[in-house]
């Protein structure tokens, strides 16, 4: 810590990250004539900005914000960026995925080669300078303005496979983001209106009256929902991430939709702090949240598509974020400080956390996609053997996002549970009703995530092969390992120091509501602000795991003897004494059965909304097919008619220009007779 | 942090939990015998087919991989971490940083997706179709066991196990009818996790083979069983701690702990009694007709619920 006190000041170098960023992306287009030159600049230069943005945020977590201000072009609009402990919290996320992504997309990237990867530099790299900027931007004009930067880069980025699917997924995504930044900017207008200004300083200043804050916050929610991906706004998730290039999506996924659930904090904690919070509010988060982490591991599971299942799982893990959030806007409109900070620290560690095994995750996903060119995991299948490391890092993912103890996604939902408990504990009626059903669907969503990712692992990477190319399977290239490799690592330290991690977050979370700090942890001890209450060691968690593995070892070879022949391999599973066959194993499909069985009319729901969503798709055609149909009128009633005389004409007057030079004499004379009647007269 | 007594304390449960685990699961298979009118094995055969188990070759399916051959240890090492935690012989749990209701419940979990993975690491059909079903079961009773717990840490006012278990005891809980309500929806879970009759789903031995255990045999195989022997008296350790912690010590005593293991033992006798006249008495439910029992779970649960609400 002491080494990146000694930089210079944390703007500077975010000025500085955002500058290479811009500049990296510019000559990787540049550079689009040579492949390998366009991979490793935009590669490097990427990287290198997200260190800088690291040096920029890790020393900004817990100091005051630093506001940086600048002339813009527009009299209305300061360009304004502020660096509080909020932004540079996602700052560090973001920075942390990108540079993992870039190193990543050194090796990864060849498998685009000759279709733009020079291109797709230049969308990643604005696409990353974008997202910081939106967390960093303090004036709602500017805010808006890199929102759609984002929105539009990332487009590229959906559509860059070209194909129907990935045309039609863009397209769909383009809409949604656009709906959804229409509502923020209607939410912003209004609070402009009774700040007097655009800047986020005088938005935070200024008190709305009763029913005005309400229905910006309801714009706000929605508007940054539909980013976040939330249940019913998350139509275009599930098939707008699959469709980008895997580090797209990790970024996309483990970072993009966060600026949503940055977003719903920024308006309803920040910016209308005083305007005081409504208990509804956090109870509509909460529900929220509720709602899309059941339906959205739920929908995983049925899903054979690697890509998808993580997609969806993606909306699961807003919902629990949103769950922590929830809490913590409850907590802010009952007046307990401790608890909205409690509440709000789940959320940002849950937040932090899916982005490290979700970026994981869909990584992993990458590799094994970079090998077996498919997504159907029905064709892959015992790949361990042949990537370990890739196996290796997806386990631990999958075990992470399944809040297997002690890993990181534990941790979180672990604070979650003790933020709903705290809160249920003295609440309201409303709040003692509605924690308790929100903390008993968490645990349905655990229990369904552990399935569906013991599903996702094992039907990809252990058991028999269910391809045909065995031997051309091999591990990733180096750059890809250590991408995966980091974030792995991470995984692990983000739940194992815990107890380190833990007070940070939550200093975080009390200076953006603005109280006092609690007590997260003490030595090695997680405590949810009261000792009474609970207590949990991730590190005692695992060092007594450990030992107790211990054990059964020792005991198998005490109570082995020396007798014990050495163990050796069947030749093959044993199926009732019938042929056993690569495909008797369990599939995708058959393991995930139960579930579609007994959880059938969630999954009736979800082809409601589609049907919805589908009309609403229809009903957009139809008015492009009628705008195309209306178009000609214009043409055949005032412009088919002109040119058609302009060509009759001209046709006519052809006839006396026939080339004879006699003619055109009798023209000169013919004229100058004329002119010369004219003048005398 | 935890002492070193306490560690100790801790240190111990587990010992005790995993030596008597067999004995244990004899004892069913007495019972099992008496029902049938049959002259069986005696409680200790248990004991006697792991040691010979752990003598055998151990034979692999080609497919499996490292997690088929760690599971055993991993589910091992996870039940008795549980066992360290839970309040067994005094009234506070000896490592409360690991005895926390949610860590308890997210344990069970660590050893599920391993259980479950090794199916499918098999290769075999029917291991595969166990860890399904082993899953599916998750999905069914976790809820209601999380509901039924969080219903008594609300009245106690933690989700320590120790502290729920202590409140109970005294009786300092504003509603005693939830409290007994939300105990039955939890016996009730403890139960189907038992993994008995007529849920006896996962490891079905006329269906499935055994369902995840099907292609393990010698030491791993008595690894497994033992373990899965270990898993049922932890459950049914947790239940007995939290809501029926009567007899245990309230001091970290020797005389305190002797008493809180004899009061422990009978109540894991009667326990397995009764468990073991009602396995031994019922069909196998349908699988696809689970959720129905699952939902009877989730509707006490809700009625211990409403109980906290009104405040009765």
């Amino acid at each position: 810590m002491t080494i990146l006190a000694a930089l210079p000041d944390p703007l500077v170098l975010l000025l500085l990250s955002l500058l290479i960023s811009v500049f990296g992306g510019i000559v990787s287009l540049l550079l689009r004539s040579s492949d390998d030159a366009a991979i490793r600049v935009a590669g490097l230069t990427g990287a290198a900005s997200a260190v800088f943005g690291l040096c920029a945020s890790l020393p900004s977590l817990s100091a005051p914000a630093r506001v940086f201000e600048a002339a813009g072009p527009y009299p209305f609009a300061h360009f304004v960026l502020r660096l509080d402990p909020l932004a540079s919290l996602m700052i560090a996320v973001i920075s942390l995925l990108s540079l993992v992504s870039w190193i990543y997309s050194l090796a990864y990237v060849r498998e685009y080669a000759g279709r733009g990867v020079g291109a797709m530099g230049f969308f990643m790299n604005l696409f990353i300078a974008s997202m910081v900027l939106v967390v960093a931007a303090d004036n709602a004009f500017w805010f808006l303005i890199f929102f759609e930067m984002m929105s539009l880069t990332s487009y590229f980025l959906v559509i860059f496979d070209q194909d129907d699917e990935a045309v039609s997924a863009g397209f769909l995504y383009f809409l949604v983001a656009h709906a959804g930044s229409v509502l923020i900017m209607a939410a912003f207008f209004i609070m402009a209106n009774y700040a007097g200004s655009y800047d986020f300083a005088d938005f935070r200043t200024s008190t709305l009256p009763a029913p005005m804050n309400s229905v910006v916050f309801l714009l706000g929610f929605l508007g940054f929902g539909a980013k976040a991906g939330m249940i019913p706004l998350h139509i275009w998730l599930p098939r707008a991430h699959p469709a980008a290039p895997s580090h797209a999506s990790a970024l996309m996924s483990g970072v993009m939709i966060k600026i949503g659930i940055f977003g719903i904090i920024k308006i309803g904690i920040d910016l209308l702090g005083g305007s005081g919070g409504i208990l509804w509010w956090g109870v509509l988060v909460l529900t929220f949240g509720a709602v899309s982490s059941v339906l959205g591991v739920v929908y995983a599971l049925a899903e054979h598509d690697i890509k998808k299942l993580l997609a969806y799982h993606s909306v699961e893990n807003i919902g629990i974020i949103l769950l922590g959030v929830g809490v913590g806007m409850i907590g802010i409109a009952v007046g307990q400080p401790t608890l909205a900070v409690l509440g709000l620290m789940a959320g940002l560690y849950h937040l932090v956390n899916h982005a490290v095994f979700k970026g994981l995750l869909f990584l992993g996903a990458g590799s094994v996609i970079f090998r077996m060119h498919t997504k159907d995991m029905e064709k892959m299948g015992g790949l361990a053997r042949s990537m370990p490391w890739t196996a290796l890092s997806f386990l631990i993912g999958a075990l992470a996002i399944s809040a297997i103890p002690p890993l990181n996604g534990f941790v979180s939902e672990w604070y979650t549970y003790q933020a709903l408990f705290a809160a249920a504990l003295d609440g309201t009626w409303m709040v003692k009703f509605a924690t308790p059903i929100a903390a008993m669907l968490l645990a349905l969503t655990g229990a369904l995530a552990v399935m569906c990712f013991v599903k996702a692992y094992g039907v990809m990477f252990a058991g028999p092969a269910r391809h045909h190319h065995v031997d051309d399977v091999r591990e990733v290239p180096l750059p890809m390992v250590a991408g995966m490799a980091i974030l792995a690592i991470a995984c692990v330290a983000l739940g194992l120091a815990a107890p380190l991690v833990a007070p940070v977050i939550s200093a975080i979370a009390s200076a953006t509501i603005g109280s006092a700090s609690i007590v997260v942890a003490d030595g090695a001890l997680l405590i949810p602000a009261n000792a009474h209450q609970a207590t949990l060691s991730t590190p005692l968690l695992m060092i007594l795991l450990v030992g107790m593995a211990a054990l059964p070892v020792i005991l198998k070879s005490f109570l082995g003897g020396g007798r014990r022949p050495i163990s050796r391999r069947a030749l093959e599973p044993w199926a009732a004494g019938y042929l056993p066959d690569s495909h008797m194993a369990a599939t995708a499909g058959g393991f995930s059965q139960p579930i579609r069985m007994f959880f059938r009319p969630l999954y009736d729901v979800r082809t409601n909304i589609a049907g919805g969503w589908d009309r609403v798709t229809i009903a957009f055609e139809r008015f492009v097919s009628f705008a195309r149909r209306t178009e000609p009128c214009w043409d055949r009633a005032i412009v088919d008619p002109v040119t058609q005389h302009v060509g009759t004409v001209g046709r006519r007057l052809q006839a006396i220009q026939g080339g004879d030079f006699r003619i055109y004499c009798l023209y000169i004379v013919a004229a100058l007779v004329v002119l010369l009647t004219l003048t005398v007269r | 942090m935890p002492d070193f007594n306490h560690l100790l304390l801790a240190l111990f449960q587990a010992l005790l939990l995993l030596a008597a685990a067999p004995l244990v699961s004899g004892m069913s298979r007495v019972v099992r015998a008496k029902m049938h009118t049959r002259h069986g094995p005696g409680p200790l055969q248990d004991y006697r087919d792991l040691v010979k188990l752990m003598q055998r070759q151990d034979v692999q399916p080609p497919s499996a991989g490292a997690v088929f051959r760690l599971m055993p240890v991993i589910m091992m090492a996870t039940m008795l971490v549980v066992a360290m935690g839970t309040p067994i012989l005094t009234r506070f749990s000896p490592i409360s940083a690991c005895g926390d209701m949610i860590t308890t419940i997210y344990l069970f979990a660590l050893a599920r997706f391993f259980f479950a993975l090794s199916g499918i690491d098999s290769g075999s059909s029917f291991a595969g179709i166990g860890g399904s079903r082993e899953l599916t079961m998750g999905v069914l009773v976790e809820p209601v066991m999380l509901l039924s717990l969080f219903m008594a840490a609300l009245l106690a006012g933690s989700t320590d196990l120790g502290s729920i278990g202590a409140a109970i005891a005294s009786g300092h809980v504003h509603s005693l009818t939830a409290v007994v309500v939300a105990g039955l929806a939890f016996a009730f879970a403890v139960y189907i996790e038992l993994g008995k009759l007529p849920y006896d789903m996962a490891e079905a031995e006329q269906e499935l083979q055994e369902g995840p255990l099907t292609e393990y045999s010698g030491p791993s195989l008595a690894l497994l069983k033992w373990s899965m022997s270990l898993k049922q008296t932890v459950v049914v350790a947790w239940f007995v701690g939290v809501f029926l912690p009567f007899g245990s010590s309230l001091e970290l005593s020797l005389s305190g702990v002797a008493l809180g293991l004899l009061a422990f033992a009978v109540k894991v006798i009667v326990i397995f009694l009764a468990v073991g006249i009602v396995e031994n008495s019922v069909a196998r439910a349908r699988f696809r007709l689970t959720p129905q029992h699952s939902w009877l779970g989730v509707g006490i649960a809700s009625l211990a619920f409403v109980f906290y609400l009104v405040g009765l």
